[in-house]
């Protein structure tokens, strides 16, 4: 049914693997800062983050997809004509694009959840943290991260589904993942819905994956109490 | 010092991300990959198809080593004047619009588009001397494909149409069976080829005559370029000839078509 396109199928999955561990990496680097910054004292680094969660939640991913992707390629070129003008064009593999495009829009959903999650650790918990004598470090390491990731694993697991879909997105800027490899085997054997669907399965199978990796985190999350309520 | 630091930084960024000057003799060349029967990927992994082959043959004659980057029509003219690539080799029609941003070389195929519509809609669309009638679309819907050479004809030739505009030609095929709209318009020879002549297209027939006006389709399907590059469009206008003359350009149609696909005044 598929004649020939299956190797072609497989290497788009693997792309779209590859675009969601590294842009989960660097979602969550964005997302661990941003709720930092929000957290933070700092006025300017407070202005900042908002800034960037208002502008990420607030437009089109396709369009910050495509914004990043030629304006990226311009704005290099022309700084790099100020050093040296033989250069032709300085360009940003579409892979990375892509990656950071993706991980900077989910990023900003993760800032919210990680603040969110920072500042729902229990008040009683820092209490008792602090009579026991621990220091602020030791409070953060051993009483705040295990508490709040707890609480921000739930809504994780629906930022990666969001990851993992927005992968389908990135076509647009000609990487080689399923959808487009579907559209090429559309156009050559002219069955929309077999390519179609076969795309559906394979993100079928990439949510599925998630959803029970973060059931099994939950698991052993909830082997004790912490954080319990 | 400071200033140092930011270069050393800007070094580090052109050498890290691909870098290429104008000494090395590769060009890119920026296709769709998805429109058969012109320029597609089968399932090999193989490109093939008419641009294709004019690629191929153009990239001999002029000597150049060609690398091909598969691009989204939408994003084609924005993403050479980006430096994505250095050519557009995607059936791209030569018209005044176009060659506002860019530049190209002579034309190497017709353009050409003609209305498809179900065989049961019975009405004429066309008045004898060939030209739309309007009253005649009313409560149809059509079908076009965003940026393209067709959907600048309809917009001017019949403004009051009722027009839905799709990404690709595929999706077009798709609304026109599922009836979302009753007409559209497309290149005739992809048409035929990849849907009347199928079992998905037997209940559809072409509706009226090959419309070519110059002013919207252009002298032809040409090679694209960024503007100022007057050596090279030398170059490939010289290939281009020589395919046409030597009678390869020919030999590309008859692969699919059996009908050449170019006028061979243009080898002059």
């Amino acid at each position: 049914m598929l004649t020939g396109w299956w190797d072609d199928y497989l290497w788009g999955a693997v792309v779209v693997a590859k675009v969601f561990a590294a842009s989960l990496s660097l979602m969550i680097l964005f997302g661990l800062i941003g709720a930092a910054a929000k957290l933070s004292d700092n006025p300017v680094a407070q202005k900042i983050a908002n800034g960037y969660t208002v502008v990420f939640r607030g437009t089109p991913e396709i369009l910050v997809i495509l914004l990043l992707y030629f304006g990226s390629a311009i704005a290099l070129t022309a700084v790099a004509r100020l050093f040296d003008p033989d250069v032709r064009f300085v360009d940003v593999p579409p892979f990375w694009a892509g990656t950071i495009a993706i991980a900077l829009i989910v990023g900003s959903y993760a800032t919210e959840t990680f603040r969110g999650a920072f500042l729902g650790v229990k008040p009683g918990s820092i209490e008792a943290a602090r009579a026991l004598g621990m220091s602020p470090l030791q409070t953060f390491i051993y009483i705040r991260i295990p508490e709040m990731w707890r609480i921000a694993l739930p809504p994780f697991g629906n930022h990666m589904l969001s990851l993992v879909k927005d992968t389908a997105l990135i076509s647009i800027i000609g990487l080689n993942e399923t959808l487009f490899v579907a559209k090429q085997a559309i156009t050559v054997t002219g069955k929309p819905f077999t390519m179609y669907i076969v795309v559906g399965i394979i993100y079928l199978g990439f949510s599925t994956l998630i959803t029970l990796s973060v059931m099994g985190i939950e698991k052993y999350g909830n082997r004790t109490t912490v954080g319990a309520r | 010092m400071r200033f140092k630091s930011i270069q050393l930084m800007a070094i580090g960024a052109v050498a890290m991300c691909s870098a290429f000057n104008a000494s090395a003799e590769t060009l890119r060349v920026g296709m769709e990959c998805t429109y058969a029967p012109f320029n597609y990927r089968t399932a090999d992994g193989e490109l093939a198809g008419y641009d294709v082959d004019v690629a191929k043959g153009v990239a001999k004659i002029i000597g150049a080593d060609f690398e091909y980057v598969c691009q989204e029509w939408d994003g084609m003219i924005p993403a050479l004047l980006a430096n994505k690539f250095d050519l557009i080799i995607a059936s791209m029609s030569i018209t005044e619009k176009r060659m506002e941003k860019i530049d190209f070389s002579g034309p190497y195929r017709f353009s050409t588009g003609q209305i498809v519509g179900a065989k049961k809609t019975k009405v004429n669309l066309f008045d004898d001397a060939g030209n739309p009638i309007p009253g005649n679309f009313k409560g149809l819907k059509v079908g076009l494909e965003r940026a393209t050479t067709y959907a600048s004809w309809f917009e001017d030739k019949l403004p009051g149409a009722d027009v839905l505009l799709y990404d690709s030609s595929e999706s077009l095929y798709l609304d026109l069976q599922n009836g979302r709209v009753d007409l559209i318009m497309t290149n005739p020879m992809k048409a035929h080829l990849k849907f009347l002549s199928k079992g998905d297209g037997a209940g559809f027939e072409f509706k009226g005559p090959v419309v070519d006006e110059e002013k919207y389709f252009g002298i032809g399907v040409g090679i694209g370029m960024r503007k100022g590059q007057e050596a090279l469009k030398q170059r490939l206008n010289a290939a281009l000839k020589q395919l046409i003359n030597s009678g390869d350009l020919e030999s590309y149609a008859r692969k699919i078509f059996p009908f050449k696909l170019h006028k061979d005044v243009w080898g002059q």
